[in-house]
């Protein structure tokens, strides 16, 4: 008795939101101590980066009403991190981020349970994710967003008439910052734009031209540039650079002086050499803490329905005045990786040279010379020769049997297609359905078991 | 917006069947678009693949390209590939493995070619990147030089140019720098 | 390299040595330390500023260890402000961390004075009658503040501080300084000496743009009168020059001279913003008059004089294709512009300032550099007072906000977040705040919202029902994701403020919960 006043109390502002019903909320919102026990038992989230956003979003999340968090980093704790990442001390530094990062919070916030993942987020099976109601990325890289997004939009599953199953959606809540700057948004595959559909929105990277660097260098990052992409190669045969071995990084910078004051440039410091070789970006607290609150309190109506939700992008920029912009992105109907793909029904018999030429039939697709990969594996390739000849020998076999026997799969067809006599090349998403095989599979998984 | 008792079922039957998925292998939206690159491959005689990793690794590659004509005809020119996840997000990673002496290629193997820096755009493709090595055998270009001795050679004097490049490709020292031979 | 200056490594980078010696020597007080203030401070104790002072005069309950992670079950009952400081202190010890143990209303009633010690005063969940207060207070002490409230799925941020002048603006996108429209003599001179049609193709690839079109709009102007290309046609024209005077295909130098050709096109002389602040009446300056309108004034006399019209050269090029020699040639001619500049400019302020009866070197050269350099972007911003705000509204502006579909939701939580605390100055608690009367609420903050309006002057407008029922659903919670949004434009409006660098938000900004369309109202 004592415990539950308790338990009630702690939650006093939450249940506000949580306990009474609401004029804007969702539709799904059944407000009640019920959900407010439900979220803490069964509303598993993943927590990917434990650095400036992933230390506020463990703490946002264990003081908004979940539990269950686990947290996946394979970065130590640096000495730059202490301006931004609340969680760690200085004598931390060493110490794996994702481990030091939960027991912080979990000391402070008596009842939340965090499990940490010191590791790469390629390390964890595809099932390790498939744990979660939902995952929130706190990242700044372009492949690791790539990456969890295929990975989450690998679950998805859609009916006959193209509608996402709702228990294969695995929602994502992504925020990132630089500077003064960020973003926050929500991507619930199948219904809102998945990272592939928007990637144009993260610029890529700018490279100087090697020319540049080797004969008309103007500033002090094509020195420094210089220095590390051209002259270590040239006096380390062999030796790769390592950007956080400081030897390594402090001879880049006295190279580029050389070369600086060969050419009358200013500018280069030790600052800046680790900032461009490194791509460094500049990172503080506030901002951080103002896109994780967005992700957190997203991921919180997302999991409750307490009140309507972001759709789907939003924008922060404190450089001039503030400027906060939420816009509603589209996705894109062909996405390889969120779309619904086309829904084929195969007989386990059918070979692969039979699937090609049946490619080549179907109204919807008029696909020529397909070639054709399942996960990770090229089951036949058109060109070049080298790959034609070693995935020929595949085009007798039966399908199912080279796709491992699952009754229900996605392979990807690359060939050309022509409309109105026009030829064009495209690469399509394809759901095969394999008639009358669950029983086979279930056989051949008792046997194996 | 999920619905909470669909997830408890859920995690419920997962505890149920236990080991009933079989591990999947993930596949970058990378490795799809260069699938369809290298499946849409229309190269030029003189060039070839390799994929010493075997057919399922697309991400690392070799092209070797065998000039029919120009300063570098009879030499054989082998480029590694190294394409990232993110791809066509970002470029290419190319690097010549045959030492060469060339104007816009360095002798650590670095390629001076736009479109693998600054000029690079995800409608590019493996292709194009081909065929701009391809061109840059063709037609060296003492303009935007990597090597500058070698540029300044086929600058002021073509003729030294052609038997420099001969000597390198037979095989030999070329001042201080041992050209292995690539005829 | 030492330690703190590692720790700061990745806030350096944005705000430099001298952002972080502002916020080094700031001292700060926070009025109220639930999560909204807590989150504000967390994050300005990692950023390294000087000393904190945090007042509260209640106790930690158990309902606060679900919202603020700067207390724990440790803290029960005893006293917020000294938890919340330990906690704090925890995060860098290189701050100075205290605690007062009173009730921020209180001493706003008791000691005014208190509050002039500070550099900035953050006052966190207030009522209105206190704001108020305290807003006159810190203007008269001419003390920066910083008002920010959560309340459910909403909240607010807003600054108060008479006047705030920047120098160091650094907007993200702002046009360079190349003065291609209105060359000086030695960068024409430099033009003239190069030859475009350089037979050599690598010379005629690596020619920096900014010759090609100094040299081409003077060719241009001699041809038409002393005019630059003004019409679509002549513009267009123009920009066939340049593509004829392309050797080949690939050169990067005439494709960014096509690219920039519009900076030839543009107009001379000064932006509307920077004309609106040398005639601000600020700048006729008295001995009274702040370092910023004194060199505001000089700068007001530089453009009639030397200037021609222009301001002081900014000095930097960005980078552009072109052999390293012209290239570091050219940055040198603009180098020593903006240098002469700048000592022009520096005369004419120690003029100014002995005229008006100050030391004349008492401001000193690398403020005026600073100045100069950033004379394009300079910006002043001012905030009313709350009470004038409150009894002196602006009608037509937030009629405009209440009918426009962008911002009526945001307007409506505005007129809510105001509604909520007549209503606790008449009942004693807020709406929703206790079970059981929620039904009563809504119909007592309906007439308040309704009074409110007719004080406001829209008597006409409404809030919609929805809002008025969620607000009372709200019943004053404060979430810990919303006070660490709130929290977080908080603390980076105090950086922005004491570093003296970016802009700083003006008009009050409303946070919306519900679907993250956040506005920023000026009334």
């Amino acid at each position: 008795m004592a415990e539950s006043t308790v338990h009630q109390s702690r939650s006093r502002d939450l249940d506000k939101l949580l306990l009474r019903p609401g004029n804007l909320v969702a539709p799904t919102f059944e407000p009640g101590a019920q959900l407010r026990d439900d979220l803490q038992e069964y509303a598993k989230i993943l927590v990917v980066g434990a650095g400036g956003l992933g230390c506020e979003l463990l703490k946002d999340l264990a003081l908004s009403g979940f539990k269950n968090l686990e947290v996946i980093d394979m970065d130590r704790i640096e000495v730059t991190n202490l301006n931004r990442q609340f969680l760690f001390r200085l004598e931390d530094v060493g110490k794996p981020k994702a481990e030091v990062a939960a027991r912080r919070v979990m000391e402070r916030v008596s009842g939340v349970n965090i499990v940490p993942h010191f590791c790469r987020i390629e390390d964890k099976d595809i099932d390790f994710y498939r744990d979660f109601i939902i995952i929130v990325l706190g990242l700044d890289s372009v492949e690791a967003r790539s990456y969890i997004n295929a990975v989450a939009c690998g679950f998805l599953e859609y009916d006959s008439d193209d509608k996402p199953i709702e228990e294969t959606v695995k929602p994502m809540v992504d925020g990132g910052t630089e500077g003064f700057k960020g973003h926050a948004r929500v991507i619930i595959p199948g219904s809102t734009p998945c990272f592939e559909c928007t990637i144009w929105l993260f610029p890529p990277q700018v490279k100087f031209p090697l020319c540049t660097l080797a004969e008309t260098p103007r500033t002090a990052a094509h020195c420094i540039e210089y220095a590390h992409l051209i002259k270590w190669d040239e006096v380390h045969s062999g030796k790769t650079f390592d950007p956080d071995d400081p030897e390594h990084m402090k001879w880049v910078y006295t190279e580029a002086v050389k070369r600086a004051e060969l050419f009358g440039i200013q500018g280069v410091t030790y600052s800046l050499t680790q900032g461009v070789v490194k791509n460094i970006i500049p990172a503080i607290a506030s901002t951080n803490a103002i896109v994780s609150a967005a992700c957190t309190l997203e991921t919180l109506k997302l999991v409750s329905g307490c009140s309507k939700t972001l759709s789907n992008y939003l924008t922060y920029n404190g450089v001039e005045g503030l400027h906060i912009k939420v816009t509603e992105f589209v996705k894109d109907k062909d996405c390889l990786v969120c779309g619904p793909g086309v829904l084929l029904e195969l007989d386990t018999s059918v070979t692969l040279q039979k699937f090609i030429d049946m490619l080549e039939e179907h109204p919807k697709l008029l696909l020529s010379k397909a070639s054709v990969r399942h996960q990770a594996t090229n089951l036949y390739m058109q060109a070049p020769q080298v790959l034609e000849e070693m995935t020929r020998s595949n085009l007798n076999l039966p399908l199912f049997e080279l796709m491992g026997k699952v009754p229900r799969d996605i392979v990807h067809v690359t060939g050309t297609t022509s409309r109105d006599d026009k030829k064009a090349s495209c690469l399509r998403k394809l759901c095969l359905v394999f008639k009358g095989a669950d029983a086979v599979t279930d056989q051949d998984m008792a046997v194996g078991a | 917006m999920i619905k909470l008792f669909k997830v408890k079922e859920r995690q419920r039957e997962l505890a149920e069947n236990a080991n009933g998925k079989l591990p999947i292998k993930k596949q970058s939206a990378g490795e799809l678009r260069l699938h369809k690159d290298i499946s849409e491959l229309n190269l030029h005689k003189t060039c070839t693949l390799a994929f010493p990793n075997g057919k399922d690794d697309l991400m690392n590659f070799e092209v070797t390209i065998r000039p029919d004509e120009g300063y570098y005809l009879g030499g054989t020119f082998v480029f590694s590939f190294q394409i990232s996840s993110i791809y066509p997000h970002e470029a290419p990673k190319v690097k010549c493995k045959t030492k060469v002496y060339h104007p816009n290629i360095d002798l650590e193997g670095n390629v001076c070619l736009n479109i693998l820096r600054e000029d690079w755009k995800p409608v590019l493709n493996i292709n194009a990147v081909i065929y701009g090595l391809f061109h840059l055998l063709m037609e060296p270009n003492h303009e935007d030089p990597l090597n500058q001795d070698a540029a300044a050679v086929l600058r002021d004097n073509p003729q030294l140019f052609e038997s420099n490049v001969r000597r390198a490709m037979i095989g030999g020292y070329m001042g201080q720098t041992f050209f292995p031979r690539c005829i | 390299m030492a330690e703190p200056k590692t720790k700061y490594d990745r806030q350096l980078r944005i705000w430099g040595e001298q952002g972080q010696t502002a916020l080094e020597k700031a001292s700060i007080c926070l009025l109220n330390c639930g999560p909204t203030g807590s989150e504000t401070l967390k994050n300005l104790v990692l950023g390294g500023v000087g000393s904190i002072t945090v007042i509260d005069g209640s106790k930690v309950e158990l309902g606060d260890l679900g919202n603020n992670f700067m207390v724990d079950e440790s803290c029960v009952g005893q006293s917020k402000a000294k938890c919340v400081c330990t906690f704090l202190q925890e995060l860098n010890d290189a701050v100075k961390a205290k605690f007062i143990e009173e009730y921020p209303e209180a001493l706003v009633d008791s000691n005014p004075s208190f509050f002039s010690q500070f550099t900035l005063v953050v006052a966190t969940q207030l009522a209105e009658d206190s704001m108020m207060k305290l807003d006159k207070i810190c203007r008269e002490a001419n003390v920066l503040l910083i008002f920010a409230r959560s309340y459910g799925l909403t909240g607010f941020v807003r600054n108060s501080v008479k006047e705030h002048a920047v120098i160091e603006s650094k907007p993200d996108h702002f046009l360079d300084d190349l003065r291609l429209n209105n060359p000086w003599s030695e960068l024409k001179r430099f033009a003239e000496s190069i030859d475009l049609k350089v037979p050599d193709p690598v010379a005629h690839k690596h020619t920096p743009y900014v010759v090609i079109l100094v040299k081409m709009a003077e060719e241009w102007a001699k041809a038409h009168g002393g005019t630059l290309p003004s019409t679509r046609d002549e513009k267009k024209e123009f920009k066939e020059l340049l593509k004829a005077g392309m050797v080949a295909m690939d050169e990067d130098n005439y494709k960014e001279a096509i690219e920039a050709s519009f900076k030839v096109f543009a107009p001379r002389g000064i932006s509307s913003d920077l004309l609106q602040i040398i005639h601000d009446s600020c700048s006729e300056v008295d001995s009274n008059s702040s370092d910023f309108w004194v060199m505001v004034a000089a700068l007001k006399e530089f453009i009639v004089n030397e200037g021609g019209g222009e301001a002081p050269l900014e000095g930097s090029i960005p980078d552009m294709t072109s052999s390293t020699e012209l290239y570091v040639n050219l940055q040198k001619i603009y180098l020593a512009k903006s240098e002469a500049d700048f000592l022009v400019l520096q005369q004419r302020v120690k003029s100014i300032l002995k005229r008006i009866g100050r030391d004349p070197d008492s401001i000193s050269k690398a403020m005026i550099k600073s100045f100069c350099k950033n004379a394009r972007k300079l910006k002043v911003c001012r905030y009313r007072l709350i009470e004038d705000e409150f009894s002196n509204p602006a009608v037509s502006e937030l009629q405009k906000y209440l009918s426009d579909e962008e911002y009526s939701v945001a307007m409506g939580f505005y007129i809510l977040l105001r509604a909520v605390d007549r209503f606790a100055a008449n009942y004693n608690s807020f709406p929703g705040q206790f079970e059981g009367e929620l039904d009563e609420d809504i119909s007592r903050l309906k007439t308040a919202v309704v009074g409110l309006l007719n004080d406001l002057g829209c008597n006409g407008s409404t809030v919609t029902e929805d809002l008025i029922n969620e607000m009372c659903r709200f019943g004053a919670s404060e979430l810990h994701a919303v006070a660490a949004f709130i929290g977080g434009i908080a603390s980076q409006e105090v950086i922005k403020l004491i570093t003296k660098q970016f802009v700083p938000m003006v008009g009050t900004f409303i946070f919306n919960g519900i679907d993250q369309k956040s506005q920023l109202l000026t009334l």
